[in-house]
C-alpha cells in the first residue's frame, strides 16, 4: 500500500522514501491517521523539511489523494473548481443548483476544504466542546436553538467515523491509490463516495458538516490559505516573494577551518597507561566560519531591478556572516579592481581584494552581458585571478538562462567562473557546488 | 498505575495551559511526535514561543524536564555524557600515594567513594543521557541551528536507535518507544540543518501569529490588562512588522514593551503609544529607529 507515494512526492521535489511509508503505516496503526485531514497533517510532518516545502507538498497531496492537479500559475481554488472530485462532491447539494443567484463558489470551496482537512483533532475538540456545554452551562445550550442541532449532527458523524475499522480505512486508501494509477478512469475517489472522511459512509447529510464557529475544518483555510502553502516557483528570478526561499538555500553554505589543540583526555589516558609518563597528544579542532565577498554589478539600467533584492538578501544574511561580509561594486566588468562603495568612487585594487583569505566564498552578481569590446583581455585576466584565489567563486546571473548562449561575453565569463541563474533554484545549485569545494585548509 | 497515567499524559493531545496558548497546528504536530516517539523539530522566527512549548508542557503534566541549550561549541559529549579524565587521573595518583602513605601509617586520602576500577564513577551524564534514563520525561534541545555542523549528524544515531553508549565505560542507556521522552528541538533557521537529520524528526514551522492570535496571547499573559491599550499596542506592533525593518520586532519584544507600558497610568500609556515613546524595546537597530520616528 502507498507504494507509489514516495516516488510521487519525490517528483514534486520532496524527500520521501521507504521510511516515509513505514512511518505512515505506523501512524495509521497508532491511530493518528483516521481522516484525509489527518493524513495531510501526518504526511506534512513526515515529508516537509522547511517552509519552502509546504507549497510543493500541498500540490503533491492534492494530486495524489484527490486527483486535483494544480497547474503552473494556477491557485488552489481554481484547480479545485475544475476538478472532478469537487464537482462530484457538489452533487451532495441538489437544492442549490435551482437557486436564481449563482451558488457562492467561494463558500463552497471553503466547505470543500473544510471537509478535506477535517481531522480527528477537530472532532475531538467538538466532543470535548459538547462536554463543556452539557456539564458546565446547560442554559446556554438551550438558549441557542441552532447550535445543539448542528453539534448533534456532527457527533453522530464523529461516532460513525469511530466505528470504521482500520481495515476498512486501509481498503479505501488503497482504492484511492489504485485510482491514481489509472487516472481519468472516473473511478471512485474519496470524494466521489459522498464523503471525504470515512465517517461519510453513506450517512453524510446534505449540507455536510456545519463549520460555523466551532471545530469542523476551521483550520483548512488557515492551513491552505497561508501564502507559504502556495507553490513558490523556485526557477523564477529573485523577487520579493521568493527571497526567503533563496535565503534558505544561501544559509546552506558550509565552511570550516582547523587549528591544533592539546588533547587533554587522550594525554591523560595514555599517561595513565604509561604509568604516569605524560606525553602531550595533539588534535585538530575544526571550527566553522563563513566568509563572503559579494561583487555586484550596479552600473547600467539592466541591473537596476535586481540590486534591491540582492542587497536585501545578503543583508538578511549579515547576522550570520557578522564581520565577514565584504561588498564590492563594479560596472559591467572589472578592470584591475572594484569599488567599495555604491556610488563607485572608492576604487580598490584587485591585489587588495585578493589578499582576503582563500576560504572566502565569492558571489558575483551581474548579467555579464555587454559589448564584446568591453570585456578586454585584461578584464578576463582579473576574473581569472579571482577564480584562482577563491576556489569557491560562483556567478549568479539575473538574466534568463535562455539568453545566455546568445551572448558572447556571458559565454566567455561562464567558462572562467561557474555561472548559475539568480533564482532560488540557481542559488541552491551554486551553494551545492561551493560545499563540494570545502576543506582546503589553511593559507 | 502511575506509569500508565503518565503514558496517557504523553500520548493525549495537549493544547496548552492557562499560561500558554498552543497554536492548533503545533499541538497536532507535537502530539504526533509523541505518539510516534520521534523528536519534534520546530522552526520559526525568534520569539514565537518555540522554547516555551516543552517547558509549559512539562509543567502542566508534571513531567521532569531536561534542557540542553545549544551553543556554537556544543558537542555530543556535553549532550550525552562526559568522562572526567582529570578526576580519573587524580584518583589513580591517589592510589599510588595512598600505598606510600600506608607504609608511613598515615591516613589514606579520600576518593569520595569513587574507584578507578569502576569507570562509571567518572561518567558525568548530560541532559540527553539523563532524559533517556528517566521514562516519560521531556527533553528540550534549544536552538540547534547554533551548533557546529557535525552536532546534528552526531545526534542521528541516538535519535534513531533510542539509545546512548556512555564514553569509556561502554554502559548503554536505552529507552523503549513507549517510555521515550518527549523531545522538542528548536531552530531559528540561522543555518540549514542536514536533511538526513530533519528526516528523523517531525517537522513543524511556526508561522508568525496573526493579530487575533496575538490578542489571545496577550490576554493570557496579562489577564487584567486594559483592552484598549492591548489593541493599540498590537496595532502599532503589526504596523512596525509590516514596515520591512532590518529586524522585525517579535512577540517577546511586544510583551516586554507592554510590561513597560503597564508601569504607567492608562492615559500616559496611550500617550506613549501615539508618540511612539520607548521604541527602543521594540526596535533594535539605529536605522530602524530613524525610520520609525
Amino acid at each position: 500500500m502507498f507504494e507509489s507515494l514516495p516516488q510521487h512526492f519525490r517528483d514534486f521535489g520532496l524527500k520521501a522514501d521507504i521510511r516515509t511509508i513505514m512511518l505512515l503505516r505506523k501512524s495509521i496503526a497508532k491511530g493518528l491517521a483516521n481522516t484525509l485531514g489527518d493524513l495531510y497533517l501526518v504526511l506534512k510532518g513526515l515529508v516537509t523539511r522547511s517552509p519552502k516545502d509546504y507549497g510543493p507538498f500541498t500540490t503533491a497531496f492534492y494530486k495524489y489523494f484527490l486527483d486535483i492537479d494544480i497547474k503552473h500559475g494556477e491557485n488552489l481554488d481554481q484547480a479545485i473548481l475544475r476538478s472532478e472530485a469537487f464537482n462530484k462532491w457538489r452533487q451532495k447539494f441538489p437544492g442549490q443548483e435551482d437557486e436564481l443567484d449563482k451558488p457562492d463558489m467561494d463558500k463552497l470551496i471553503d466547505q470543500f476544504l473544510n471537509e478535506v482537512h477535517l481531522s480527528s483533532y477537530d472532532i475531538q475538540e467538538l466532543v470535548s466542546g459538547k462536554d463543556i456545554l452539557n456539564n458546565d452551562d446547560p442554559s446556554m445550550a438551550d438558549s441557542d436553538s441552532d447550535s445543539p442541532d448542528a453539534l448533534q449532527n456532527l457527533l453522530q458523524k464523529a461516532a460513525d467515523y469511530n466505528g470504521i475499522s482500520l481495515e476498512e480505512l486501509m481498503r479505501r486508501m488503497e482504492e484511492v491509490a489504485k485510482n491514481q494509477e489509472r487516472r481519468h478512469s472516473g473511478g471512485q475517489h474519496w470524494i466521489g463516495q459522498g464523503g471525504i472522511s470515512p465517517y461519510g459512509n453513506g450517512g453524510a447529510a446534505p449540507g455536510g458538516i456545519r463549520v460555523g464557529g466551532v471545530g469542523g475544518g476551521k483550520m483548512a483555510r488557515m492551513v491552505i490559505g497561508n501564502a507559504n502553502y502556495y507553490p513558490v516557483d523556485t526557477k523564477v528570478t529573485l523577487q520579493d516573494n521568493n527571497i526567503d526561499v533563496a535565503l534558505a538555500f544561501l544559509k546552506g553554505i558550509q565552511d570550516e577551518s582547523s587549528e591544533i589543540l592539546l588533547d587533554i583526555p587522550a594525554t591523560i589516558k595514555e599517561g595513565v597507561k604509561e604509568g604516569g609518563l605524560f606525553l602531550p597528544i595533539q588534535k585538530e579542532k575544526l571550527t566553522q566560519k563563513v566568509q563572503v565577498i559579494l561583487l555586484i554589478d550596479n552600473g547600467g539600467w539592466s541591473m537596476t531591478p535586481f540590486i534591491k533584492n540582492v542587497t536585501r538578501l545578503f543583508s538578511k544574511m549579515k547576522r550570520r556572516f557578522a564581520h565577514d561580509l565584504k561588498t564590492y561594486y563594479y560596472h559591467n566588468t572589472i578592470y584591475g579592481g572594484a569599488y567599495s562603495d555604491l556610488k563607485r568612487s572608492k576604487f580598490e585594487n584587485i591585489d587588495k581584494i585578493l589578499k582576503h583569505h582563500k576560504n572566502y566564498s565569492l558571489f558575483i552578481i551581474g548579467d555579464a552581458d555587454m559589448a564584446p569590446y568591453e570585456l578586454s583581455q585584461e578584464s578576463v585576466r582579473s576574473w581569472k585571478k579571482l577564480e584562482e584565489r577563491f576556489p569557491r567563486a560562483v556567478w549568479l546571473n539575473p538574466l534568463d538562462e535562455r539568453f545566455w548562449t546568445g551572448s558572447y561575453t556571458i559565454n566567455t565569463l561562464r567558462e572562467v567562473i561557474p555561472m548559475f541563474p539568480l533564482s532560488p533554484h540557481g542559488i541552491e545549485k551554486a551553494v551545492e557546488l561551493m560545499n563540494k569545494k570545502r576543506g582546503f585548509g589553511k593559507g | 498505575m502511575p506509569s500508565n497515567f503518565k503514558n496517557m499524559a504523553l500520548t493525549k493531545i495537549w493544547t496548552g495551559s492557562e499560561h500558554y496558548l498552543c497554536d492548533a497546528e503545533l499541538a497536532q504536530a507535537f502530539h504526533m511526535a509523541r505518539v510516534l516517539g520521534m523528536p519534534l523539530l520546530i522552526e520559526g522566527e525568534p520569539g514565537t514561543g518555540k522554547t516555551e512549548l516543552p517547558i509549559q508542557f512539562s509543567k502542566d503534566n508534571d513531567l521532569e524536564l531536561f534542557i540542553f541549550p545549544v551553543g556554537s561549541k556544543s558537542t555530543l559529549e556535553q549532550f550525552v555524557a562526559k568522562f572526567d579524565h582529570v578526576k580519573y587521573l587524580r584518583d589513580s595518583q591517589v592510589e599510588v600515594l595512598n600505598a606510600q602513605r600506608e607504609e608511613k601509617s598515615l591516613d589514606p586520602l579520600s576518593t569520595s567513594g569513587r574507584s578507578t576500577e569502576v569507570l562509571d564513577d567518572y561518567v558525568m551524564m548530560g541532559p540527553g543521557a539523563k532524559a533517556f534514563s528517566k521514562p516519560h520525561s521531556v527533553l528540550l534541545i534549544d536552538e540547534i541551528d547554533k551548533a557546529p555542523r557535525e552536532f546534528p549528524n552526531d545526534l542521528l544515531f541516538a535519535l534513531s536507535h533510542r539509545k546512548f553508549i556512555l564514553p569509556e565505560s561502554g554502559k548503554v542507556i536505552e529507552v523503549s518507544e513507549e517510555e521515550m521522552p518527549a523531545i522538542v528541538i528548536t531552530s531559528n533557521r540561522e543555518q540549514e540543518l542536514p536533511t538526513a537529520f530533519k528526516g528523523r524528526c517531525i517537522y513543524h514551522y511556526i508561522s508568525f501569529p496573526s493579530a487575533q492570535m496575538m490578542l489571545e496571547i496577550m490576554r493570557k499573559h496579562f489577564p487584567d490588562a486594559d483592552e484598549e491599550i492591548i489593541e493599540k499596542c498590537i496595532g502599532l506592533f503589526y504596523q512596525l512588522r509590516n514596515l520591512g525593518l532590518e529586524r522585525a520586532p517579535s512577540t517577546r519584544e511586544l510583551l516586554n514593551w507592554f510590561k513597560y507600558l503597564r508601569t504607567f497610568s492608562k492615559s500616559e500609556a496611550l500617550d506613549k503609544i501615539s508618540t511612539r515613546d520607548g521604541m527602543g524595546i521594540l526596535v533594535k537597530t539605529e536605522n530602524d529607529l530613524k525610520r520609525v520616528k
